[in-house]
């Protein structure tokens, strides 16, 4: 059995790393969006890569911060592995440093999505070894998360049984009764292990097609299936950080409002159909490929519709009502906790209007997309991670927030609907997404993002330092007391 | 004792000339038969053999790591299509896969595998699900034959084999962490 120390340490590690890359990449972004609207002058070969690592960048880093959330609150549950959650870090680091060396080394620039034929076919723009730096360096990532959720599989199947119990489907068919339900960590965490290893399996095959395919180009693949099988990694890897965010809403607002999250049939059966769904509703990536087999765009865009119900709106329900006549008392967490509610459900509107056939034929390239997913991801996901990181701060040391974390707290959420505002009228007045270069009647709202970004940027800052005075404090605090003694689960 | 018996005799048959050319004449039978069967009788003679290497397994595969290192190592390289061409010309190749599959595969799997870890089983079982799943990509699509004894048709029979192996892979482990454990563990 861990301490809460010890396991607070590695927990506070991956938001640490998490929180300031996703501040450095914040600085990418601001970048792009500047050269986009005329402000800055960034060789596009220089923009290309900067779209590579702010994709890659974001979305590893949310997904660890938010592995740091799962990993904390499951502790609480079932017992993990603190080596595989070390080693999962490290795995990370190496992987992280090769992505890096190849994108500013070696040029790599082929974006986040590493789509076939791309990795080779740079028209002399990267070379081999940057492909390969990137391609591999994913490969080992992935191998850190794997890992992970095996690891969180393993503990709750030794814990509850299987899976399926995890998932709640005993309670569901009748065998036991909801106060006997695992906790809400334990169903988001089993749906996520679910998801992600297929992900994670499906990513590294494709990833060794592409490097087998650089290494050799005679070896093809055919483009079809290694777009279904790159977006059966992305889409999900990237769905699932949300899901693993929410397990702090879970957590948190049931110990700020002292309210019990009370787990049904209807909220288990939600989370059962977002496990099928979100395995299925890739194909919404592929909407425009026409030779994709008809039943599956149907499928992408029926369940896509039906993807953005359940588990939201059973979450939004549950977190309205655990908070109304709480007497809740609001800090910087709880309210980044409760606005991040608040990013998802506005943030996938966007999405189900673009996984519409006939929309997402125009629409798909444009940037309405980006405006969809920096709602979603920056209002929603990170705005769960940051807020979890105020709540282990208040936690785990006696640390109070200044009248410049409240500042940061409006400043951050005004910023992220700033620029993903302008990214959704960039999208509607059809500016293509991933162009280096706009034409003039482009660049006003690519200016607005950008400025929008730059408070965004300050106020991830003031995050950041909170959490850095945290960690100072926290070391102080800890070499004079108990706290080591403390044991979980 | 018996299964001794069994896995020697299975392995005295996959010698048989007329029994190992018929075998290899085949790339599917070659590969995802002859192969395995060759692990088998490995994996069943290795039942009593390990008592008389107990020290030895005690000192140099104590938690297994070495030893499935090894089993990944070998199954890796016959996992290379000219691996296959080279053990059908070269006497000492088709000599070392005799060797290596039953002795450096075969039995170091059954005396690794109840050592480990279950972390470390299921990364071992998801590395294979989607190394099958790159072979059968390899074996269908490749432009040009991979192997000089082969014909192309062949090593698509081959591709297909491999994607059903890693559907079935799949499906147990779908049932494996659907299925509960829970009164097998008390």
């Amino acid at each position: 059995m861990e301490s809460v120390k010890s396991r607070n340490n590695i927990v506070v590690s991956y938001l640490l790393i998490g929180g300031f890359t996703i501040l450095v990449m914040i600085i990418f972004g601001i970048l792009m969006l500047l050269s986009q609207g005329g402000v800055l002058d960034l060789s596009p070969s220089m923009f290309y890569q900067f779209l590579t690592i702010h994709g890659t960048g974001m979305v590893g880093a949310a997904a660890i911060a938010s592995a740091g959330i799962m990993g904390y609150f499951l502790s609480k549950y079932v017992n993990l592995s603190k080596n595989v959650m070390t080693l999962n870090l490290i795995l990370f680091l190496i992987g992280v440093v090769m992505v890096i060396i190849g994108v500013f080394s070696f040029e790599y620039a082929g974006s986040w999505t590493f789509l076939y034929p791309l990795p080779q076919l740079s028209a002399n723009a990267w070379g081999i070894v940057g492909a390969l730096l990137y391609l591999f360096g994913m490969l080992i990532l992935g191998a850190g998360f794997l890992l992970f959720y095996l690891d969180a599989g393993r503990a709750i199947m030794k814990h509850y049984g299987s899976l399926a119990k995890g998932l709640g489907w005993d309670v569901i068919s009748g065998k036991k009764t909801d106060d006997r339900a695992p906790s809400s960590t334990v169903v988001a965490s089993t749906m996520v292990i679910i998801v992600n290893v297929t992900a994670i399996t499906a990513g590294a095959t494709v990833l060794i097609m592409n490097a087998i395919h650089v290494i050799n180009p005679a070896f093809t693949v055919d483009p079809l299936l290694a777009k279904n099988l790159t977006y059966a990694f992305g889409h999900i890897f990237a769905n699932s950080i949300i899901y693993m965010g929410v397990i702090a809403v879970y957590e948190i607002l049931q110990e700020y409002t002292k309210r019990p999250w009370k787990i049904n049939k209807v909220f288990l059966i939600a989370w059962t159909m977002s496990t099928v769904f979100t395995l299925l509703i890739y194909t919404h990536h592929l909407l425009m490929d026409s030779v994709m087999p008809a039943w599956m765009l149907i499928m992408g865009q029926a369940l896509s519709y039906a993807n953005g119900l359940p588990v939201l709106v059973v979450t939004a329900y549950g977190a309205l009502m655990i908070v109304y006549k709480s007497g809740i008392r609001w800090d910087v967490g709880s309210g980044l906790i409760y606005v991040s509610m608040f990013g998802w459900v506005v943030g996938v509107v966007p999405a189900i209007v673009d996984a519409t056939i006939v929309v997402n034929q125009v629409m798909h390239n444009t940037k309405w997309v980006p405006g969809h997913f920096h709602m979603y991801m920056a209002l929603g996901a990170c705005a769960m991670i940051f807020g979890f990181m105020y709540y282990i701060a208040k936690q785990d040391s006696d640390i109070k927030t200044t009248i410049m974390d409240r500042f940061a707290f409006a400043g951050y959420t005004l910023s992220i609907l700033g620029l993903s505002g302008s990214l959704l009228v960039s999208g509607a007045l059809g500016t293509p997404r991933r162009w280096a270069s706009h034409l003039p009647e482009w660049m006003a709202p690519a200016v607005f993002g950008g400025i929008a970004g730059i408070l965004g940027m300050l106020s991830v800052a003031v995050f950041i330092v909170h959490f850095v005075r945290f960690i100072r404090r926290r070391k102080k605090m800890v070499s004079g007391n108990a706290f080591d003694d403390q044991q979980l689960a | 004792m018996q299964l001794i018996l069994y896995g020697t005799m299975l392995f005295v048959l996959l010698i048989i000339p007329p029994v190992r050319n018929a075998m290899e004449s085949v790339m599917v039978v070659h590969m995802l038969v002859q192969m395995p069967l060759l692990i088998l009788s490995g994996w069943l003679m290795a039942g009593e053999c390990q008592s008389r290497f107990e020290r030895f397994l005690a000192s140099w595969n104590a938690n297994g790591t070495a030893g499935i290192l090894l089993v990944i190592l070998i199954t890796i390289y016959w996992m290379i299509p000219r691996t296959l061409d080279e053990a059908l010309v070269t006497w000492y190749i088709e000599l070392f896969k005799f060797v290596s599959l039953p002795f450096l595969v075969g039995f170091p799997l059954r005396n690794s595998w109840k050592k480990l870890a279950s972390l470390t089983k299921g990364f071992i079982v998801f590395n294979y699900i989607s190394m099958f799943g790159l072979l059968a990509w390899i074996y269908i699509d490749a432009p040009v034959r991979v192997c000089n004894s082969y014909l192309e048709a062949d090593q698509k029979i081959l591709g297909w084999g491999f994607l059903m192996i890693m559907v079935s892979l799949i499906l147990y482990m779908l049932q494996y962490v659907f299925m509960d454990h829970s009164e097998a563990s008390s």
